[in-house]
């Protein structure tokens, strides 16, 4: 494994298989976890230690693992982990865990941790296992990160909880209400879509090719015509 | 059969792996989250005594507590921090109090509530630094009665909590059971069973008249006093009792006919007073009848039950010969702001000395000529109800 | 009456007010991505509903019962989804062997639900939230049906949208969550008036 080819395994999480306006893996903690930064960031360490721990487990595992029981492992692994996660983040930041609340438990349904294991870690090296899961867990945190900032900054008038004074009279409360989270996710995508336009070569059906079920519901996900169409955002 | 066997035994394995996993985790911050959660109570309990130290939970299951105690932690210094849940207007309020070791508030704040008006988050504050008679003194919230009585209620619980528990003995009975003792007090013949009087809420200078159930004369209640007079007239007189006090006290019970009173038989004049719902005759020959008038909504006449509208419910004291000695609206469902002025003692209060042939000599509620026609109705009445009843009474 | 009142306020508060898909983003993937066609979200809808239903009779009394009882409470996360993937397995087994027009009707929707939050979602929250198993029940159908009646109605918006012409960046799943976002919108003019029906 040269140098370069594992920087490009670490790379991609963030830019060009961006988990969050990319692949749209995770969309419900993306849109629950990002009325404040503090919290979208926090969200994002955690479903990176969990990322991080479940891919190296199991890429360790994949040679033992049965095919048809893969699935169940790796959400017991997956579901561990978010635990031990938890209540780490209990014990030592418990306004954060106050703050998640039920969206900690629930990275165990994180289609970006079980589609990663299914996609990348049950069939790569623990080393390269590991980059992907820093990388995709750093794109996800990047992405949470810079949705928080837009809907904080301009919808509580705030940073990470400290005021911004001179924003308050221009604060546009909505946007830290649930539609609100809607409306900046929906902009983001067009909005990278925009940017990316003409040099965006691949066009994704939404929810169905990062989902780790993608096989087994076929009908569901192709009658769901692929209108549904998001872009690869390479923005450098 | 082989492959499912050893897909069972990886998949048991990694549950167990996990399991352990977990456990052990579970095992290094289950202490420290634990102290997180006793260091989040306690500050809670700082809030509401910010000089304590040391709380400590206490079993309380063996005392007596008023009811709405839930939770109390004991100080060091001998402070009390009591839990507490009240019904108020919607569902109840969770307050929590602290009661210093010389029994006044240190604080107190409203935990959780679904009361309507929100006023309960910061009412908390005028409590600290009172003891039972500061709670009592208390203004009540504009607009918000019932909260503001059951946070002072609530206040008055955690003070007598406390006393309890540092091994006083409190009242825990209701105002009522304490009301009934005073009465029984000042008059025994009465064998602790009384009605109270609501026509002797207007009587100048008289906070209340209780007669007894059994005939045996009233208690005049003004200011703390409790004055009996028997079914005579007969007044006991205390030296410490103002001669002003004996005087008004005189002068009601002539009023009230030496405040016995007969309740009237209705049924025989179920048809001539079907609007009349209750009648008394005093002592001295006065009605007290309670009569109904037509209210707002009430159309084409009253005969008909009301479709939509409510009676005016008027208490009508009227002498033998139809002067009224006082009214008093005792029930309405007027239109707020405008009929409901018939509850006011501005308007009823001009009926006072009228007889028969001017009581309709009054100013009307303005905005509301139904009201005050469904007023004038039920006054009609009560002039007419005495004429059968003094009838009723020559034969 | 006061319990039936109650049970009542859960299951309105949780089909309008906390609607879990407008109001808690759970089970927002298969809203977006399923939602195309009424009768794919319906089947979606009554799928979930089902699932969760039966998620929460189960879990309810192993948290009570098990865990609790056991000192095993940090281990629900892991036996919940645990339970919850058997449990859509075994339904999809059922199904097929028992009514095929069933399976066909829902059977595709099912594996798609192991991972949707909403189960475990709700099913942590009944716990969280301190119910009773009547509660819990009654919350739980409330959420089903709040999918549901977000999916349908959610699935005719979307169908007028793709016939209109709207710039390029927006199209696909950008308007579709913009449009998701007013229906959420107008969801939150329920607040406040279920607590409210019986004061």
């Amino acid at each position: 494994m040269s140098q370069n080819n594992s920087l490009s395994v670490l790379l991609k999480g963030i830019l060009k298989e961006n988990p969050v306006f990319v692949l749209i893996l995770g969309t419900c903690p993306t849109l629950a976890t990002t009325t404040n930064v503090a919290g979208a960031f926090g969200m994002g360490i955690a479903a990176l230690a969990v990322l991080l721990c479940s891919n190296i487990l199991i890429s360790l595992l994949r040679k033992i693992i049965p095919d048809s029981v893969r699935i169940p492992c790796y959400i017991v692994v997956i579901a561990g982990f978010v635990t031990i996660v938890q209540m780490i983040v209990q014990a030592f930041l418990p306004p954060l865990y106050e703050m998640l609340g039920v969206y900690l438990p629930l990275i165990t349904v994180n289609c970006i941790i079980l589609g990663r294991a299914e996609m990348f870690a049950g069939k790569n090296s623990v080393g390269k296992s590991a980059l992907d899961g820093i990388g995709m867990g750093l794109g996800f945190t990047l992405a949470l990160v810079a949705m928080s900032t837009i809907r904080e900054v301009f919808g509580a008038a705030s940073f990470a909880g400290i005021a911004i004074p001179f924003m308050e009279p221009y604060k546009i409360e909505f946007l830290v209400k649930a539609p609100g989270g809607m409306l900046v996710y929906g902009c983001l995508i067009a909005l990278v879509y925009a940017i990316t336009s003409g040099k965006a070569p691949l066009k994704k059906s939404f929810t169905c090719a990062g989902c780790p079920n993608a096989g087994n519901c076929h009908t569901a996900c192709t009658e769901a015509p692929a209108a549904a169409e998001t872009e690869k955002g390479d923005a450098q | 059969m082989k492959k499912s066997v050893t897909s069972t035994i990886v998949l048991v394995g990694i549950c167990a792996v996990m399991a352990v996993l977990l456990a052990l985790t579970n095992a290094i911050t289950a202490p420290i989250i634990k102290q997180n959660q006793d260091a989040a109570a306690n500050e809670a309990l700082l809030q509401v005594m910010p000089e304590g130290e040391g709380f400590e939970k206490m079993d309380v299951s063996t005392y007596e507590l008023p009811s709405t105690v839930t939770e109390v932690y004991k100080e060091k210094n001998g402070g009390y921090v009591i839990t507490l849940t009240t019904t108020g207007y919607g569902s109840g309020m969770v307050i929590m109090c602290g009661v210093s070791a010389d029994g006044t508030v240190t604080g107190t704040v409203c935990l959780a509530s679904t009361e309507t008006l929100g006023h309960e988050k910061t009412f908390g504050t005028n409590f600290t630094g009172k003891d039972a008679a500061g709670v009592d003194a208390i203004d009540t919230i504009s607009g918000a009665t019932k909260t503001t009585a059951a946070y002072k209620n609530a206040v008055k619980d955690a003070l007598n909590t406390a006393i309890i528990l540092g091994g006083g003995s409190v009242d825990l009975r209701t105002e009522e059971e304490i009301l009934n003792d005073h009465l029984t007090a000042a008059l025994p013949a009465a064998e602790g069973k009384f009605t109270k009087l609501f026509i002797a809420e207007v009587i100048e200078g008289i906070d209340a008249v209780y007669t007894a159930d059994n005939g045996k004369g009233s208690v005049y209640v003004v200011g703390e006093y409790f004055i009996p007079v028997d079914e005579n007239g007969g007044m006991q007189v205390f030296d410490s009792i103002s001669l002003e006090i004996q005087q008004n006290v005189a002068a009601a019970s002539v009023i009230l006919g030496a405040s016995t009173t007969e309740d009237i038989d209705l049924t025989e004049y179920a048809e001539t007073l079907k609007y009349i719902t209750s009648a008394k005759k005093t002592a001295t020959g006065n009605y007290i009848l309670e009569v109904k008038g037509p209210g707002y909504g009430i159309v084409g006449g009253d005969d008909y039950h009301p479709a939509s509208g409510e009676y005016i419910i008027v208490r009508v004291s009227v002498t033998p010969d139809g002067k009224i000695i006082d009214t008093f609206t005792v029930s309405q469902e007027e239109s707020k702001g405008i009929g409901d002025a018939c509850a006011d003692e501005k308007f009823y209060g001009q009926f006072d000395g009228k007889t028969e042939s001017d009581y309709s000599d009054i100013d009307a509620i303005a905005g509301a000529t139904m009201t005050t026609n469904g007023y004038l109705k039920a006054i009609e009445r009560a002039f007419d109800a005495v004429k059968i009843l003094e009838g009723g009474n020559n034969e | 009456m006061d319990l039936f009142k109650s049970l009542i306020i859960i299951l309105l508060s949780s089909v309008l007010v906390n609607n879990y898909v407008l109001s808690r983003f759970l089970g927002i993937c298969p809203f977006l991505g399923v939602s195309k066609k009424l009768d794919q979200a319906t089947g979606m809808g009554v799928a979930v509903t089902a699932v969760i239903l039966l998620a929460t009779a189960v879990t309810w009394p192993i948290q009570k019962f098990i865990l609790d009882a056991l000192n095993l409470g940090y281990m629900q996360t892991v036996v919940f989804i645990l339970v919850i993937a058997s449990l859509v397995q075994m339904l999809e087994l059922l199904l097929k062997k028992f009514s095929p027009s069933l399976h066909k009707g829902l059977g595709v929707y099912l594996p798609l639900i192991t991972t949707n939050c909403a189960v475990l979602g709700v099913t942590i929250n009944n716990i969280n939230d301190g119910f009773t198993f009547l509660e819990s029940m009654v919350n739980t159908l409330g959420v089903g049906l709040g999918f549901l009646l977000a999916m349908v109605l959610f699935s005719g918006l979307r169908s007028r949208i793709d016939e209109t012409n709207i710039p390029k960046p927006f199209r696909g799943l950008a308007s579709t969550l913009i449009a998701a976002s007013f229906l959420s919108l107008a969801f939150m003019g329920f607040a406040g008036i279920v607590e409210n029906i019986f004061a």
